[in-house]
This record gives structure tokens, C-alpha cells and sequence, in this order.
């Protein structure tokens, strides 16, 4: 910590105080100044995060970290928007004894307010994060491998010391080193004791935590700060760094008096199953963060179709069948990149058809597996009547604990479902069954998921890749591509090495959102080809257009390139061909 | 901040004083006066008087909304002092003599230097104040309230989610002491309060008398009704991608019993922090709770007939009337995104509009709205029209004829769980009840429901019997519905009583009946190419050409169109008349109808020229509006004229056909065996070639799948 006076990692809260009293010294000894603003923390983080290499000394918080991350210190968590819980209001700044102090990122004030008629009151933005649903193993285990480097570089020294002191032993290197002739350095160790993490003591240093955590669901509730609304939405993946902290407010202890609704929305989160987050920076991750060590390559030309053809021979071998195989790279290429009127453009779909009892049990967990390696967050639905009738596909609103209860579909976007219709027996559906029919097909038409807030229902924007395995055509899920599954072979599939896999992730999420434009010239024909083949097949609609084109752009962007030509778009047609071919 | 609370409480009594309004009456003393005579609680100070008072700085305002929470303290302090004697003769209740004792015993106690002591004047108070935000402007969102707005008068907009029970809240809690007979009390602000147990007298404190001897009287004590609501965002105004916010929301005493959860309201209230109590407080409560301390409600209407015109709307809807193409206009702003269709639109807007109902001295009623169906071939964009009619409409209903619950269309008889009593349900026909009900996939609509139709689209009402209940319900709704042929596409071989799917009743009562058909047409084919192309090109759609009006405005000009009444002139009778009787002449000329025209087709012309009259706010229904009436009615089925290829009765592929649909249909399967069909057509003396060749041409129009090898039939349900 050369030439910084307070410890970033062990002490953010030093820091933030640090910048508080000097922004308060300029400002002319008024905090109402920087009401709803940042005097700087963000700045100063950011820059020892990203311009000093701090980030990966940060621990991660996961179900196993929790358990020995100090209280207070800097950590990070990525996870998802699952539910917003709006604004909370907070004693922001405060005068005690003629000296402005600040509450911004944490929960308990440094020194015992009063009564002072001093204080800004400020808010903050509660957001339940949650682990991304469908998050595949390889994601975690990158999530563990940053937490293990840097558990070996700097924390875990001092786990081996007495936790506890190790906290005030740092303030007081601080204080003495910051600003040893402020009158503040004796208060702030003062006011360190004030805590009631400090104050009861070793045991409490985080044991805190009740450490069960689910790994599949590990919330955490952020608070942030200053952010503009418009930055942060619900199902974002997102890397938040900021102040671990334990709230200990006992809030059931009257908490029946103040309120008629006996059941509030944080007496739900119970500081011991949640941890709180104060965000100071926060930022959206794409799947490319989320490859461990991922292969910093640039996009080159022939890597790209090296890659492609490698990928393309995996998943034959995993099909067995070549033409479903090159759809299938297309359906896992595929995002909406855009929304015009009711249309996702961008979607593929994929229906396997031809799958009876015996091909489903070789294929079914072949193909899951496939997607589990290359994707980072996937799910499988097997659909039965059983499942329709009860399952919650749709996130519901309680409003008897004022939260989102989270359905089977909300998902972070980018995530892929595997619906399973083979298992599908003939039954009686109801309601809620016909209800989930609906959700299912609507998120496969419009890619549009209805939250059910029971006195209106709002549609939200999804980006969900469906595949979906069946004996017949489904008809309850009507999907862009429909193929009949013709295996020649079973191969062995064998084992891909970490390096492949983590090409292929790369390439997957690399080239997913490349740009993708139709020249002029390729509009011509393009255009002929459409009326051309609407004057034979009268069936033909904009849907069958619209999938022609969509089916353009990932086989262009799947050789790395941007604009689509004339062999591409003859693959595509031939591809279609082939298809036709095997409906008939 | 040096405020002088004693000036202000001065320009308080002014203001009610002398606040004249507009009828040139002093409105509060009025109300005063009433409050005297017990005659109503509440007092409402409305901040628009504020404002308009001539005399009255801007200040003081500005201080009124900032803080208004002591300002309500300030007036209720004001009305005190001027409140005038009842001027009529009053029963004395327990409230009033237990006043009049005190009045007595106040001088005898005098030695109250303990503010305790002191009778404090909220308990004298038989009245409540409010002072209600001004009508004008818009409504905060919940999310627009920040915390800079703590303790200002806020107005927000929501839906009420949740209601507590109403509850006792004590505002003055009155002791007395067993010792000296003093009467001690504590003014409650919090929801939580510490009662007192020691008595402050000067006898008790003298005396030193400890322990508890305080009793606590809840007869002289004084309560406030008291409830507790969620309110939550309206959906209209959560930004995308984010979930609605709530808001606590405190009703007090005559605001209580206002709202249930589901209502969609406008408040406006002070926005508070709850106060610090017991343990948090301790902890200095770094957290605050807030909520909003109501202080006016006002409901959302959301019916046309009750629908009131905003701000510059008024304005909008005089320019667009005077601009003679009001009528395309509208029309091609129904649905923008879907191409063409221009005619249909028209008939769309048509139905959004209506006829008035009209009510004969004999005292039958003559239905005002109009039913429109849509049959058409599959990916018509038939749906979409529906949609977006229902979201046009601000009551509308949109349903499918397999709907889903098990209410259906019309009504039904429910076992309520929890009481086990027998519930009427409403369904989507009743629910649209002054609205418009889109009923989807009409054709596939369960035989109980179509008849129950029949009497909603004449009769305007749903008949039930049963379970013990008999009863009918409103359902004055325009239906527009929308069908599939009867084979899933439109078979031009085939008449079209034979691809309309439905019984002659139904479909006369619809006045008009549009058929929609897809066909094969070079120009059309390159527009819909272009269409798909450009979208992915340009990442947006193709530009309009026009700009289509907003949904709002839509409605509000339909809302005001809806008002006009129009009726038919006498010379106008004679006409319309006339072209009746052609119709019917042509008619019986064809062999094959395409229409039944009857006297309801002669409502149906007078319904739409009303309709038609009513978007020109004219009194009177012209000869044009006929003349459109009867063009609307021929182009509904053009797209069967234009393709002059009526047919004599069946040739021999389509009667194949249809031996093999009733074969299917007997046996409730979807496919059927080469063998079989083959056993079937041959009874009826057709040959295997006349098969074979029904088999291509009907699986090219996608009715049926044949299996390559073993040529059996299976059929695509549409």
C-alpha cells in the first residue's frame, strides 16, 4: 500500500471517509453539496481497481468465501437482477460535535447520532441479486480460481492471524499513517469500537453467517449508490464491488408494532442468509468475462474458422448427424439483436424431431452435456403434464412478502433451455397448465416473458436460445427450424481437453455479437430469391423470411464475417434445402 | 430556518377568513359552519385557494408545501379560534359533556406548569384537516419521489395492492390519577407510544407517591380511524427491464375505507418518514421507513362515457375534427405496423366508435355496437388487429373461443372455497360490459358459449340458471371476433356458407363480416421481401410514410366522438331503403349467396352510417356516410368477388376431400389410413387416381401430411 494512506482492500470505509472529509474541507464544510452525488469514491476505486490491478486481489463472494471474508473489507459478487426492492432512505450525513460525518456504504454509523437537526438524508436502491440461473460448473469454477489467486496473494496471511484484530490493527496503521495530526485518527479508532461486529467479539468475525448456502443460489442484497436507474436491469449479469457488510439489527424485535403487514420484505432476508453489498462499482459482465483465463485472441480471420470447423466436427460426433449439427451451431449463435414492433430479430430456435424412448436416453444427455460445456448458463425443462400443471414458469409477485418469486424462466439473457417434449404423455391440463403452454410459446414467438403482477401483467424482454427435443413436430411450442434427427453413427464422444473447450467458449461468445450487414447488391438477390420461392410455395410467410435471413447472418458471423455474401447465403438455402428434404 | 410559525398561523386565519371563491361565497367559513352543526369531519384546504387568494404571498405557500405536516398543525390551530357556534340545536354526546366537565375543572387545576397537564387542543378537535395537493399537473410516479421530497405534499398515481383492516389509532391518550384525581394527558404521534405510570402533578410529586397509579381511561382518550395501503406503480410507468415500486400509504380517519386493493387511484399526501421507536431508535436508525400520510383520494375512470378530457386534448381533438381526412386518418392509425388492410381498419374504427343506443317507447332496445368478424386464411395478421383494438380500447376484453378459465365467454356458477357459498362469476363478455370483447379462434368456441352468444349479441345480455341463481347480466359489448375457414384455409372451390363455419344465426347478428384471403400476388410477395429484408438491414421498420396518431389522443377523440348522437333525417329514408331492396333483389337473382341479407343488415347500414356520422360530430347522418356504409359492406367480401370463381356444386376432388374430413371427424382422429380412404371413396364411386390427386392438391394447400412411404393422411389442425 505504498503511498496510499488507507487500505483499499481491508478498509474501504477508511477511504471513503478519508474522501469525504476532504471533499467537506473544500466544499466549504456543507455536505448538501454532493447530495445524490459521488465526491470521488468511485474515482479513486476505479482507479485502484482497474489502473493499479487491485480487482484480482479482491476475493469473490461465494458460498465457500463467505465464511472467512472479513466484515467491512472490499469484495466482489456476480450474480444476477432477480428482484428490485426500490429505495431505502438513510441518514446520509450527519454533524457530530461540528464535524460532518458520512454513512454512505454501510449500515451502522461510525459514532452515535443524537438528536443533531444536522443530517442529509439520502437514499439508496436495494437489489436482490441471486447466482444466474442454469449457471454451468465451468463459470464457477473460473469464479473460484480468481478467488483462489488471490486468497494465496494477500487475504490469507491474515486469516491466519486473529481476524478481528486484524481489522483494528489496520485502522490504526491508517490513522497513524494517513493523517496522524488529525484530531479524527483517535476518534476513528473510537468509533471502530462502536461496531457492533467489533464489539462482540472474535467469535462473531464473520461466523456470523450461517455458511448453508445453496451453490445454486447464493442472493446477496446490493445497495447502490448514485447509479443512474436506467443503467441497471432486472436479469443483468453483473460484477458488483463493494463493502461487505453484517447488518445485526435485530428488526424483529419490534417490528410487529410498526406494522400493520406483519411480514416486510428485509424481515424475508435475515442479514444471516443474505449478505449486504455496498456497491462502489459495479459493471455488466459478458460471457467472455466469465471464461477463466480466456484466451485473449483477436477475432483473426482463419483462428475463427479453424475454431468453427473443430466445433462443427464436435457436435457431429455428439448428433451424429452433420446437417443438425450445422443447425445447431446456428441455434447456439443466435441472440436478438433487435426488437422491431413485435418481432425479435435474431432468434433461432431448434426442434429436433424423431426422437423416441430409446434415442432421447443416448442423446438427450449427450446433447445437455454438449451445451453444458460451451455455454455458461443452461437449463433443461423436461416437459410433462405434471410439470405444466404445477411448475411457476413466470415470476409471480407476492405481495403478502412484497417480492418476485422467480419462475423456471427468468433467466439472464443469453441463457439457453432445453425443453425435453419427449416425455410428454397425454393428460388433462389446467389452468395453470394452459397458462405455462402460453408463457412457453409466447417467450418462443416473441421472446417476451409476462411477470405476473396480479393486478396487471407486464411483459419483459428475454433473450433465451430454446432447443427443444421431440417425437413429432411440437405443437404446443412451434420453433423456428424444424429437423428431423437422423443419427448415422454413434460415436464415442471422448473427452475435450480445457483448452478446446475454453477456444470454443471463446469463439461462442466472441463471434455471437459481431456486427452483421447485407450489402446492397446481396439485398437484390436476396429479395428475388424470397418472391421467387413464395411464387412456388404459397405457405411460405415472414416468418419463413425472416428465418432465412436470421439463418444468413450467424452463418456469415460464424466465418468471422460481417457482411453477408453470395456462398453464405447459398449455404443457407442449401441448408433449408436439405431440410425440406427430410420434413418430407 | 427562521420562520415565524405565529405570523403564519395569522395568514392562516386570514386565508380562511376571507377566501372568497369563485360563486363570490367565503367557502370556508361555510364549511366551518357545517363543522359546527356536525354536519361533516372533514376539512380540505385546497392549495389551488392558496394560490389564488388574492393577498397571499408565494412564500407562504412554498412553506405549506414543503412542510405540511406542521402547516395542517398551523391551521387546525387557526380553525380553533374561529370555529363559529352551531347554529343549530345539537344532541349532546359522551364527547361533548365530557368536554364541558373539563371546561369546569380546567380552573381548578391551575397550577399546570407541566405542559401534561395542560389540556392539549387536539383532544378538543372534532373535526380533521387536510390540505390537498393541486389538481393541476401531473401525478408523480412512485419512483419520482425522492428523498429530497420528505415532508412535502406529493401527488402520486397507483394501484392500491393491499389494505389492512381499519384500526383504532389513539391520537390523545387521557390518564387519571388515583391519587390526586387529575386528569393527565399524552398526545400520541407515533404508532408506538410508552405510557406514562407516574403522575407529574405537583400534589403527587410533593407527596412522592410511586407506583403505578395511572389509569389509563380509553373511553375519554381519543382515537383515529385508522388504515394501512400498498400502493404500487401502474404499469404504464415502470421503465423497461425494471419492477414496480411500492409505497406504503396511511389513510386516518375519513379517509379510511376509500380504496380496495385493485383500484387505481391518485393521491395526494405528505411524504414522511415512520419515527424512530425503541430499539432502532437506540441504534439511531440509520435506515428510515417512509410512507405517504394521504390527504385526498380520487379514482381513475377508465370508461369512455366517464372519460375526461387532459390539458391540451380538448385542443388536439378540435384541430383533428376540422381536418377533413379525420376519417383515414384514424383509421390508418389503428394498428400502423400492419400493412394495408386500409378497408378493414376503417371497419375496426367503425366498431371503436359505435352507434347510440337507442331505446323504442315500447321498451325495446336497439343495440348501438357494432360486431365485426374477421375470417380469414391463417397469418393474416388477424390476431394482431385484435390486440391492438383491445389496447385502443380503454375497456376492452381479449379472449380466445377455447378460453382458458373456466369461467368462459359468458358466466358461471362458482363454488367460493372459503365460504363455500355459490359466486357468479362474470366472463369476458361480461367483463367488457360498455367495452369491446375480441374473441379469438371464434370458430373453435364451445357449443355452450355460442349459444350464450347469441343472446349477448342481440339481446346484450347473459341469461343464467343455475345452481339456484337466475339472474342476467349486462354485457353491452361490441364483438369482434376472428375465425379461421372451416378447413383451416380458404377452399374457393367451396361456397362460402360451406367455408364459414358457422350457423346463419351468428352470423347475421355480426354486420359485418370481412374475409380476409391470402393470395398469390408478384407485387404483394416483393413488398412483404422488402418488408423482412430491410427490418434485418436496418435494424428498425421501414418508415410509414405518415405519422400514425398516438393511442391516447385515439382514444380521446374516439371518447368525444362517442358523445355525439346522431340520427337519420326523414330524406334520408327513402334512400337507404332503396339500396336494402336492391340488395335483397341481387340476392335472390344468385344462386350462391354470399351474404344473407336481412333486416338486421338493414340495422347494420344504419349502424354504421351513425358510426360514421358521430366521427364528424355531426347531429345528422348524411347521404355520404350511407354511401360509405354500403361500400364498407361490399368490400368486406371483395376478395371473394375479384376471384370470379364461384363454383356450382362440388367437382370431384373437393368431394373426396370432404369424405375423408368426415371420415377423420367420425372417428375423432386426426389421421387416416391409406386403406381406409381408399375403402371409403370407393363406395362412393371414385377412383384411386381421383384420390391420388386430391392427396397432392390438398397437402400442397397444407391441410394435410401424407406420409411419403405409406401414403396415410394425417391432418394439420389448424
Amino acid at each position: 500500500m505504498v503511498g496510499r494512506p488507507y487500505d483499499c482492500l481491508a478498509n474501504p470505509l477508511g477511504a471513503v471517509r478519508f474522501t469525504f472529509e476532504k471533499a467537506v474541507s473544500t466544499a466549504g464544510s456543507d455536505p448538501s453539496s454532493f447530495d445524490r452525488n459521488d465526491w470521488g469514491v468511485s474515482d479513486l476505486f476505479r482507479d485502484f481497481l482497474f489502473d493499479n490491478d487491485g480487482l484480482n486481489q479482491v476475493p469473490m463472494l461465494t458460498p465457500s468465501t463467505v465464511k472467512w471474508v472479513k466484515p467491512n473489507s472490499l469484495v466482489r459478487f456476480r450474480g444476477m437482477i432477480q428482484d428490485m426492492l426500490g429505495n431505502e432512505f438513510y441518514v446520509g450525513a450527519y454533524k457530530n460535535k461540528d464535524i460532518w460525518n458520512t454513512n454512505k456504504f454501510t449500515d451502522v454509523s461510525q459514532f452515535p447520532m443524537g438528536t443533531s437537526p444536522h443530517t442529509r438524508i439520502w437514499e439508496r436502491r436495494l437489489l436482490y441479486c441471486v447466482t444466474v440461473p442454469g449457471q454451468n460448473s465451468w463459470v464457477d469454477a473460473s469464479c473460484d480460481g480468481v478467488v483462489n489467486t488471490c486468497a494465496t496473494s494477500a487475504s490469507r496471511e491474515k486469516r491466519q492471524r486473529d481476524a478481528c484484530s486484524v481489522s483494528d490493527e489496520v485502522e490504526m496503521q491508517d490513522a497513524n499513517n494517513a493523517i496522524p495530526n488529525s484530531p479524527n485518527a483517535k476518534k476513528m479508532r473510537e468509533g471502530e469500537s462502536l461496531l457492533p461486529e467489533n464489539m462482540t467479539g472474535g467469535t462473531d468475525c464473520g461466523m456470523i453467517m450461517v455458511p448453508d448456502f445453496d451453490r445454486n443460489n447464493f442472493p446477496c442484497l446490493v445497495k447502490i449508490y448514485d447509479t443512474p436507474e436506467s443503467d441497471l436491469k432486472l436479469n443483468d449479469v453483473l460484477e458488483f464491488i463493494g463493502v461487505l457488510t453484517f447488518d445485526t439489527d435485530v428488526k424483529t424485535d419490534d417490528h410487529e408494532l410498526e406494522n400493520c403487514f406483519d411480514q416486510e420484505e428485509l424481515t424475508n432476508l435475515p442479514p444471516s442468509k443474505v449478505p449486504r453489498l455496498h456497491c462502489l462499482i459495479h459493471r455488466k459482465l459478458s460471457p467472455n468475462d466469465l471464461i477463466f483465463k480466456s484466451p485473449s485472441m483477436e477475432p483473426k480471420h482463419h483462428m475463427i474458422k479453424e475454431i468453427r470447423q473443430s466445433l462443427v466436427q464436435h457436435l457431429t460426433v455428439v448428433l451424429g448427424d452433420n446437417l443438425a449439427a450445422n443447425f445447431m451451431l446456428l441455434h447456439l449463435l443466435s441472440k436478438v439483436h433487435v426488437r422491431v414492433d413485435s418481432i425479435a430479430v435474431g432468434k433461432l430456435s431448434l426442434n429436433l424431431t424423431g426422437f423416441d424412448k430409446s434415442s432421447i436416453s443416448v442423446f438427450g444427455n449427450r446433447i445437455n452435456d454438449a451445451v453444458k460445456n460451451l455455454l455458461p448458463f443452461s437449463q433443461c425443462i423436461p416437459l410433462t403434464v405434471e410439470f405444466l400443471n404445477t411448475a411457476s414458469l413466470a415470476p409471480v409477485k407476492d405481495y403478502q412478502t412484497n417480492r418476485l418469486v422467480p419462475g423456471v424462466l427468468q433467466c439472464a439473457e443469453g441463457s439457453h433451455v432445453t425443453i425435453d417434449e419427449t416425455q410428454l404423455q397425454s393428460g388433462t391440463l389446467n389452468s395453470n397448465g394452459v397458462e405455462n403452454t402460453r408463457l412457453l410459446k409466447d417467450l418462443m414467438e416473441f421472446q417476451k416473458l409476462e411477470y405476473d403482477f396480479k393486478y396487471y401483467k407486464m411483459k419483459m424482454d428475454a433473450d433465451v436460445q430454446i432447443l427443444i427435443l421431440s417425437e413429432g413436430k411440437s405443437n404446443i411450442l412451434p420453433a423456428d427450424i424444424v429437423i428431423p434427427f437422423q443419427p448415422s453413427s454413434v460415436g464415442s464422444t471422448g473427452t475435450v481437453d480445457e483448452q478446446t473447450l475454453n477456444a470454443w467458449r471463446w469463439y461462442l461468445a466472441t463471434v455471437r455479437s459481431l456486427p452483421h450487414t447485407i450489402g446492397a447488391d446481396m439485398q437484390k438477390v436476396v429479395e428475388d430469391d424470397m418472391v421467387a420461392a413464395r411464387q412456388v410455395d404459397r405457405s411460405l410467410g415472414t416468418e419463413d423470411f425472416n428465418r432465412w435471413l436470421t439463418m444468413g447472418r450467424l452463418m456469415g458471423v460464424s466465418y468471422g464475417e460481417t457482411c453477408l455474401s453470395h456462398e453464405h447465403w447459398q449455404m443457407v438455402k442449401e441448408m433449408e434445402r436439405l431440410r425440406k428434404e427430410r420434413l418430407k | 430556518m427562521d420562520v415565524n410559525f405565529s405570523q403564519d398561523k395569522d395568514l392562516a386565519t386570514d386565508f380562511l377568513q376571507n377566501f372568497v371563491d369563485a360563486n363570490g361565497e367565503t367557502k370556508y367559513m361555510s364549511i366551518l359552519q357545517d363543522v359546527a352543526n356536525r354536519k361533516i369531519k372533514a376539512i380540505q384546504i385546497d392549495i389551488e385557494d392558496l394560490f389564488d387568494y388574492k393577498d397571499l404571498d408565494e412564500e407562504f405557500v412554498g412553506r405549506v408545501t414543503e412542510n405540511t405536516r406542521r402547516y395542517i398543525e398551523i391551521f387546525a390551530d387557526a380553525i380553533d379560534e374561529l370555529i363559529p357556534e352551531p347554529t343549530e340545536a345539537l344532541q349532546d354526546d359522551d364527547h361533548d359533556i365530557l368536554m364541558t366537565q373539563r371546561a369546569e375543572e380546567g380552573n381548578e387545576n391551575a397550577d399546570g406548569t407541566d405542559p401534561r397537564q395542560r389540556m392539549p387542543p387536539e383532544i378538543k378537535r372534532f373535526y380533521e384537516v387536510y390540505i390537498r395537493a393541486s389538481s393541476k399537473g401531473q401525478p408523480f410516479t412512485i419512483r419520482e419521489v425522492r428523498a429530497s421530497n420528505i415532508g412535502q405534499l406529493v401527488k402520486i398515481s397507483g394501484i392500491v395492492t393491499r389494505c389492512s383492516d381499519v384500526k383504532p389509532l389513539m391520537k390523545v391518550a387521557v390518564y387519571t390519577c388515583e391519587e390526586c384525581g387529575f386528569e393527565i394527558y399524552q398526545e400520541v404521534t407515533a404508532r408506538v407510544f410508552m405510557p406514562l405510570f407516574e403522575c407529574p402533578s405537583k400534589r403527587c410529586s410533593v407527596n412522592r407517591a410511586k407506583g403505578n397509579h395511572l389509569i389509563l381511561q380509553l373511553r375519554a382518550s381519543k382515537f383515529l380511524k385508522f388504515q394501512e395501503a400498498k400502493l404500487q406503480e401502474l404499469s404504464e410507468h415502470v421503465p423497461k427491464g425494471h419492477i414496480p415500486r411500492t409505497m406504503t400509504v396511511h389513510f386516518r380517519g375519513e379517509l379510511t375505507r376509500k380504496v380496495s386493493p385493485g383500484d387505481v387511484v391518485e393521491l395526494s399526501g405528505i411524504f414522511l418518514p415512520i419515527p424512530y421507536t425503541g430499539f432502532r431508535a437506540m441504534r439511531a436508525g440509520l435506515v428510515a421507513d417512509t410512507y405517504l400520510e394521504a390527504m385526498s383520494i380520487s379514482h381513475f375512470k377508465k370508461k369512455y362515457e366517464e372519460y375526461e378530457l387532459k390539458g391540451d386534448e380538448e385542443e388536439q381533438i378540435a384541430r383533428l375534427s376540422e381536418d377533413g381526412d379525420i376519417y383515414n386518418k384514424l383509421a390508418r392509425s389503428l394498428a400502423p405496423e400492419i400493412f394495408g388492410h386500409e378497408d378493414i381498419k376503417k371497419a375496426l374504427l367503425l366498431l371503436l366508435v359505435g352507434a347510440p343506443h337507442r331505446k323504442l317507447k315500447d321498451g325495446m332496445k336497439i343495440r348501438g355496437d357494432l360486431h365485426i368478424c374477421l375470417m380469414g386464411d391463417p397469418g393474416v395478421a388477424k390476431s394482431q388487429l385484435l390486440k391492438h383494438i383491445i389496447n385502443v380500447a380503454p375497456r376492452g376484453v381479449y379472449t380466445t373461443g377455447k378460453g382458458s378459465s373456466g369461467v368462459g365467454l359468458t358466466a358461471a356458477v362458482q363454488k367460493d372455497p372459503v365460504t363455500n357459498e355459490m359466486v357468479l362469476e362474470g366472463g369476458a363478455l361480461v367483463l367488457a360490459d360498455m367495452g369491446i370483447c375480441a374473441i379469438d379462434e371464434f370458430d373453435k368456441m364451445d357449443d355452450s358459449d355460442r349459444t350464450a352468444i347469441h343472446e349477448v349479441m342481440e339481446q346484450q345480455t347473459v341469461s343464467i340458471a343455475k345452481a339456484g341463481i337466475t339472474t342476467s347480466l349486462n354485457a353491452r359489448t361490441a364483438v369482434l371476433a376472428a375465425a379461421n375457414p372451416a378447413w383451416g384455409r380458404y377452399d374457393l372451390r367451396r361456397t362460402p356458407a360451406e367455408n364459414i363455419n358457422l350457423p346463419p344465426a351468428l352470423l347475421s347478428r355480426f354486420d359485418l363480416l370481412w374475409l380476409i384471403l391470402d393470395k398469390a400476388d408478384m407485387d404483394n410477395d416483393l413488398e412483404m421481401a422488402r418488408h423482412v429484408v430491410y427490418v434485418h438491414q436496418k435494424r428498425e421498420s421501414p418508415a410509414l410514410g405518415f405519422a400514425p396518431l398516438e393511442a391516447s389522443v385515439l382514444r380521446a377523440y374516439i371518447s368525444a366522438a362517442r358523445k355525439v348522437s346522431p340520427s337519420v333525417p326523414r330524406e334520408l329514408e327513402e334512400y337507404i331503403a332503396t339500396a336494402y331492396s336492391s340488395i335483397r333483389q341481387e340476392e335472390a337473382k344468385s344462386n350462391s349467396p354470399h351474404s344473407y341479407t336481412t333486416v338486421r343488415t338493414l340495422l347494420s347500414i344504419l349502424r354504421i352510417s351513425a358510426a360514421l356520422a358521430r366521427l364528424r360530430f355531426s347531429e345528422t347522418v348524411a347521404q355520404s356516410d350511407v354511401d360509405e356504409a354500403l361500400r364498407l359492406m361490399q368490400m368486406s367480401k371483395f376478395s371473394l368477388y375479384s376471384d370470379d370463381r364461384q363454383r356450382s356444386g362440388l367437382d370431384a376432388i373437393s368431394d373426396i376431400y370432404s369424405i375423408l374430413r368426415d371420415e377423420a371427424a367420425r372417428a375423432n382422429k386426426m389421421d387416416v389410413s391409406y386403406a381406409q380412404a381408399l375403402n371409403r371413396i370407393s363406395r362412393m364411386g371414385y377412383t384411386e387416381a381421383q384420390l391420388k390427386e386430391c392427396l397432392e392438391e390438398y397437402a400442397a394447400l397444407n391441410v394435410w401430411q401424407i406420409h411419403p412411404n405409406t401414403f396415410d393422411i394425417r391432418f394439420i389442425d389448424a
